[in-house]
This record gives C-alpha cells, structure tokens and sequence, in this order.
C-alpha cells in the first residue's frame, strides 16, 4: 500500500496535505492525531471511499480511484471496521458477516455460513451467530464487525478509532481480537489513541497534524525520542490522561 | 334494527360482490403503486441529476392532480384520443399510479433515514452501489415506512369509491350500494352496510400493517 503525495480538500479546507505513507505487507501501523486531523479521510481514501484531488494511491500495483468497477474488487481485498461498528440491524450477526461472501465472492450458502462460524470463532463470540446486532454489547458488536470485515480475507485491515465508542471494560476484548490479527501477519493500519495497543503491536506510528505527517517512526522511536513540539504535546496529554 | 338486517340478508350477493371488487381493486393497485413507487423512489435518490428531476416531475403531476381528474382523462378522455381503456386498467392504473407518487416520496424519506455508516460499511466490503441499494438501503428504508405506507394503503381503499362513483363506474362497493339504494330507498341502511364493508377493509389492513411493523421492527 503506497501513499504519494495524496492531497484532498473539503471546500477550501485542506484536509490531507501531501501525504507520503507506505506500508508493507504484514506490517501493523498505527495512526495517531488530534481530532479533525484528517485520520478517517485518510483511511477513508485508502478504500475509495473518497475521492482524492492530487497524489496517487497504489495497492498491490492497482490504482485506487474511486471511479470505475475496478475499485469494487479492491474494496473486497481491504477490510474496514468503523468507530460506530455500522452493523446492519436488519440482518442477523450471521447474515451481516455471510452477506459480502454471498454477494461479492459468491459462495454458497453452506460455504459462507461455514466461514462465518469459524470467524465469529476466532473473535471469540461463536454462540451469538443467530442474534440481532442490537442483542449484543458494544465489544461484541465490534468484534462482529472484524469477522465481517475479515470474512472476505481481506489483504489490508483498517481500523478507524475501533474501541473509541466502547465502554471502558470493553476495550480489552477488541483490542485482544486485533493484536491476535497483528500477530497472523495481517497487514493493518489502525487510528487509535490506545497508545498501549500501540507500543505493544504495531511496527510503526504515524503521527498526523493538520493534514500532514507530522512524525513516524517505530514505537520505541515515537515515545522516547519524540521530536516534533506537536507530537510531544500529544504523547504528553495521552500519557497523563 | 330488523330493517337493517334485512337489507343486508336480501342483497348479499350485491354487497359481497362489491367488497371484493373494491378489494382487488384496491389489491392490484396497491401492486401498481408499489412497484412505480420504487421505480420512481430510485429515480430520485439516484446519483444522476436528470433522473432525480424525471422522478419529481412524477411526483408532483400525480400528488398535485385530483384522482377524479386523472380517472376522467384515462376513461373518457384517452378512448376519444383513439386509445380504449377498460374499467379495470382506467381504475387500477389511476388509483395505482396516483398512489405510486405518495409510495416514492415515503420511500425516499426513508432511504434518507439510512445512515451513511451502514452505506460506507457496505461499499467497504466491495457490494457495488446497486447492490447496497438492494440488500442495505431499501430493506432499511421498507422498514421504516411501513407505518406510512399502512396509511397510504387506507387512503387507497377509501379512495378506490371514487373509482366506483366516477364515470368508470367499476361494480364495487360503492356502486354495488348505490344500486341496491336505488332499489329499496332505504339510504341509511345501506349506506351503513357500506360503511361496515370498508370498515373491514380497513380494519384489517391496519392490523396487517400492524403486524409487519412488529414483526420487521429494526431494533437499534
Ligand atoms: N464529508 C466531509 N465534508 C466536509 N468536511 C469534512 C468531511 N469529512 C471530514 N471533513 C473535515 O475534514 C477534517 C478532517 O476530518 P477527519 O478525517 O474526520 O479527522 P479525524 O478522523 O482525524 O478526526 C475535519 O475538519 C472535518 O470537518
Ligand atoms: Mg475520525
């Protein structure tokens, strides 16, 4: 996944700014940054699901533009988890998690259910395939939400702020689920202010100002020798929170 | 009271024949009304701007022209242009496309009510944007509206007596209770008949809806 120079406005408000990001297969990404600093626009261009003014995104060699039938096919190799879980409320946990298998990838019926078991498994809530999302705690809802997202074994997995709308308790059995994830080898990137997920997981933190890159680098790097005066007063403020 | 009674027991046949004319009256062209209502409902949340204005020019004609006056166009006015038209094509294509209007414009307002995240979770799985339509907007936009089309529904029964009581004059329940008036004299206990015969109709219709509203219920 290759970001080169990807600028994007809403209006006259630069909201990306020149973004130069790669991220290697397998590697575990995190990004950081105050709030309205552009992380779900970036995330949100990654998959096409906004269209980008200048700059390129590549994924596997492919161009993502957010125009042409090409851009369905890359969708289904890059899973997407949001903050608000977006579960559809109209459709079992099962049938939200079978549905992009059946639809995208057409398996049958016995091979998507299959699938959904084994997922609903491995994020650790298989008794719960019959319910309505609307039965389930918000950790488990999220937790629905990887397996949907992972049921069409995407290449790429972005997460935007997964466990920011998550009660406190619940925050551990997401974050559980996903370093699980980091740990297979799927490649991630994930907004998050969790700076603990952070330090332990991922390979890389990216931290982003105003559109701009502001820092990245490993961990280790990020919080022992942060040298941007914004990044410092945003590692501060996490820390002592 | 006795009187009342007899009416009925002497022209049953009169009066149940009219309530299931009235009923498949109102039963195909609630058919009609939902399949143009769609169709004209995707006209107008289509991303395409010439689409979105085919659809409102629908919408306003059929809201904005009396029901009368269209069944008087399709029925008298369209057989002397050279095109015939029977009873039941004039009464259920009028009744039906003039409802249709009022079906697209609930349906609209429901796929509005969708949220974007559900639309964004779908396209992110790789559904196309027709399919999302299909299989996450209009299953939620269905649910939502099934009160209001409940209600269209009842207005559409109580407006298919205008089909009967216009010069189309369909044998329905009305023009059924019109004749056996015209027989016996006995306007109010007719009359009363009638009322009960669209009572059940409607009855039943708000039960039915009733039902599906409990029973598609989305629980957020
Ligand atoms: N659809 C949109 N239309 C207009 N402005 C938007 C839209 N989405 C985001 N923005 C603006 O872009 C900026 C960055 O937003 P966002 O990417 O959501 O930031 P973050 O996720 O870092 O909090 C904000 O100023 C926000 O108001
Ligand atoms: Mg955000």
């Amino acid at each position: 996944m290759t970001l080169a120079e990807v600028s994007k406005s809403f209006g006259d408000n630069l909201v990306l700014d020149r973004i130069d990001l790669e991220i290697d297969r397998g590697s575990a990404v995190v990004v950081a940054g105050p709030s309205g600093s552009g992380k779900s626009t970036m995330l949100r261009c990654i998959n096409g699901l906004e269209a980008i003014d200048e700059g390129t995104i590549r994924f596997d060699g492919r161009a993502v533009h957010s125009t042409g039938r090409e851009i369905y096919g890359i969708r289904a190799e890059i899973g997407m988890v949001f903050q608000q879980f977006n579960l559809f409320p109209h459709m079992t946990v099962l049938e939200n998690i079978t549905l992009a298998p059946l639809e995208v990838e057409h398996a049958s019926k016995d091979e998507g259910r299959r699938r959904a078991l084994r997922l609903l498994e491995r994020v650790g809530i298989p008794e719960k395939a019959d319910d309505s999302p609307a039965d389930l705690s918000g950790g488990q809802q999220q937790r629905v939400a990887i397996a949907r997202a992972l049921a069409v074994e995407p290449k790429l997995m972005l997460f935007d702020e997964p466990t920011s709308a998550l009660d406190p308790e619940m925050i551990r059995e997401v974050l559980d689920v996903m370093r699980d994830l980091a740990r297979e080898g799927m490649t991630m990137i994930v907004v998050t202010h969790e700076m603990g997920f952070a330090r332990e997981v991922c390979d890389r933190i990216v931290f982003i100002d105003e559109g701009r890159i502001v820092e990245q680098g490993t961990p280790d790097e990020f919080f022992n020798q942060t040298r941007s005066d914004r990044a410092k007063e945003f590692v501060d403020k996490i820390i002592h929170h | 009271m006795s009187e009342l009674w007899e009416v009925l027991s002497e022209h049953l046949p009169e009066f149940s024949s009219g309530l299931w004319v009235t009923f498949r009256l109102v039963a195909i062209s609630f058919v009609i009304a939902m399949a143009v209502g769609i169709l004209i409902a995707a006209l107008r949340v289509a991303p395409v701007r010439w689409l979105n204005r085919i659809g409102g020019i629908y919408v306003e004609t059929f809201r904005n022209v009396p029901l009368l006056v269209l069944l008087i166009i399709a029925f008298s006015g369209l057989p002397r242009a050279g095109v015939p038209v029977s009873q039941w094509v004039a009464g259920t294509a009028c009744l039906g496309l003039y409802t249709a209007a009022y079906i697209a414009e609930a349906l609209r307002s429901g796929v509005f009510a969708v949220g974007r995240g559900q639309i964004e979770a779908a396209l992110s799985l790789g559904l196309s944007y027709p399919r999302t339509m299909r299989r996450i907007i209009l299953p939620q936009a269905f649910r939502t509206v099934i009160p209001a089309l409940g209600s269209l529904v009842i207005a559409m029964i109580k407006n298919s007596a205008i089909v009967g009581g216009s010069l189309v004059a369909l044998p329905d329940l009305l023009k059924q209770t019109r004749e056996v008036q015209a027989d016996t004299f006995q306007t109010n206990e007719v009359f009363f008949w009638a009322a009960v015969g669209y009572l059940i109709l409607t009855l039943t219709a708000t039960l039915a809806f009733r039902y599906l509203e409990h029973r598609y219920a989305i629980r957020r």
